[in-house]
């Protein structure tokens, strides 16, 4: 790995990282668990599409395991990282097979949903009631507008970032 | 790595997120029809711990009422909209019919002097969740 490589990851989970607790300032979007912006998701987004998979994957996975450290919750870690996980790698998984049909605005989207739909799938373990899927279809729905807004925030730094010799590999 | 152009929004987009807001509501409605019904599930009327009657309850159902003999006398018990209550007893001081509607599994209407209960059984109520942490 390379001191450059080295010091993109270093700075996409700390893009991460600052986003997330910026964004546990904010007052909750709606009185939902789960309900969240996903800010920190850009920085994986980012990642995805300016270094590729693998380094997508390192951002999420290192930067839900130091934000479960920061925040000292051992649930909060298992969700966020479940669910971190499991949406970028069905990211990945679109920006590699439908490359043509999906842009960055749609894999974000997908991640969205996914990262949802996989946190109350752990929660689903954790507590055990199966009530707790009726939630399912209001996070989902509300994955649809933070996951456009995290895609139209990732759009703007990668066009941007896109040029610069930063981003070459 | 290749240059690729991902960033105009394609049809695919569109596609993916009116599929998800359609399946969201879709959902939203067949669970909101799903757990209508499980709102109290059933009403037993038990007269002297005697089972004498089972009523299935529904959110949408119509106004009903069962008379039942109790010790003293009959018991009238109304049904509507998954709940149940105690419309007129034979006895003397009302306390079952001052109780008022039941819906929720686990509460019940007894009438001592006239040992008639109703009995509100089934799943607890769905989506009722103590506490979330995070």
């Amino acid at each position: 790995m390379g001191t450059r490589r080295v010091t993109n990851l270093a700075l996409l989970v700390s893009i991460g990282l600052v986003l997330s607790i910026i964004e546990s300032t904010f007052p909750p979007l709606l009185p939902l668990p789960g309900a969240k912006l996903g800010l920190a998701n850009i920085a994986t987004v980012i990642a995805l599409y300016l270094f590729g998979p693998s380094m997508a994957l390192e951002v999420t996975v290192l930067r839900c395991l130091i934000g479960g450290l920061l925040r000292g919750s051992v649930i909060g870690l298992f969700l966020s990282f479940s669910g971190g996980l499991v949406s970028t790698l069905v990211m990945i998984a679109l920006y590699i097979l439908l490359r043509r049909q999906l842009s960055i605005i749609g894999v974000s989207v997908a991640g969205a949903v996914t990262h949802n739909a996989t946190q109350l799938a752990v929660a689903f373990l954790l507590v055990g009631h199966a009530t707790l899927f009726n939630y399912l279809p209001y996070l989902t729905l509300i994955a649809v507008p933070t996951g456009l807004f995290v895609g139209f925030c990732s759009r703007r730094v990668s066009n941007s970032l896109e040029g610069l010799s930063l981003a070459v590999r | 790595m290749k240059k690729h152009k991902p960033n105009k929004i394609t049809a695919g987009d569109v596609i993916l997120t009116v599929l998800v807001v359609i399946a969201s509501f879709a959902s939203m409605v067949l669970i909101a029809r799903a757990t209508a019904g499980g709102k109290g599930s059933t009403a037993v009327i038990e007269v002297n711990t005697k089972k004498v009657l089972r009523i299935e309850l529904s959110a949408d159902q119509p106004e009903k009422t069962y008379t039942v003999r109790g010790m003293l006398g009959p018991s009238t018990v109304e049904v509507e909209k998954g709940r149940a209550r105690m419309l007129t007893s034979t006895c003397r001081d009302k306390i079952c019919v001052g109780t008022g509607w039941v819906d929720a599994p686990g509460k019940e209407i007894v009438c001592l002097p006239n040992r008639v209960v109703i009995r509100i059984t089934g799943e607890r109520k769905p989506g009722r969740v103590d506490t979330v942490t995070e």
